[in-house]
């Protein structure tokens, strides 16, 4: 990501607000459904709430793409992008295969995401490093 | 791809942050661009001539003339 730029600007000014609302709504749902103990339609819609920013941030991210103007820094964040989901998508899918035979504890999908971040961010180091 | 911004660059005595703004890129670009390692759009590639007054084959050499 380049901070510096009129699209990276964008992306912090959508990327903050939308970090607020997830972690206001993580809290949130957690504690509904320790409290009310929601069924129904209630306990549906309590349960999505937290995924929406996550949602949204895909949607930022993609924003960012398609806004950012210098191309190399595109080009440095969609090659880590994709590095990110390799590496999401292989790790995700040894540990179904794990789970599957082996019965190693569940893996939660929603971790599918912060995973993502992580493997897309340590690829940008490497990435950036190799057009030094 | 190899190239000739470095030296047309100093030839004008910009520092990479110079010719940046005036590409209107980051300086990384400027870097990764000058060092070969990062190709330029035809668009930018354009940019980058104009700029220099030269054109886009007098800048970049793909080896193959």
């Amino acid at each position: 990501m380049n901070n510096n730029s009129p699209a990276g600007r964008r992306y912090l000014k959508r990327f903050i607000p939308t970090m607020i609302a997830y972690v206001v709504l993580v809290f949130g749902a957690s504690f509904a459904f320790r409290l009310l103990d929601p069924t129904g339609p209630v306990a549906w819609l309590i349960a999505v709430a937290p995924a929406l920013p996550i949602v949204a941030m895909i949607a930022i991210m993609g924003l960012y793409i398609r806004e950012e103007k210098d191309e190399f820094q595109r080009n440095v964040l969609i090659e880590s992008m994709l590095w990110g989901m390799g590496l999401t998508l292989s790790a995700t899918t040894v540990a179904g295969f794990l789970e599957m035979y082996v019965h190693t504890p569940p893996m939660q999908s929603f971790w599918a995401f912060p995973l993502f971040c992580g493997a897309m961010g340590l690829s940008q180091v490497v990435v950036r490093r190799r057009y030094r | 791809m190899k190239n000739r911004l470095k030296v047309l660059r100093a030839e004008r005595d910009w520092s990479q942050a110079d010719l940046a703004d005036r590409l209107e890129v980051s300086r990384q670009t400027v870097n990764a661009l000058e060092t070969g390692k990062y190709d330029p759009s035809l668009p930018l590639a354009f940019r980058i001539a104009r700029l220099f007054g030269q054109p886009i084959e007098a800048i970049f050499d793909d080896g193959e003339a």
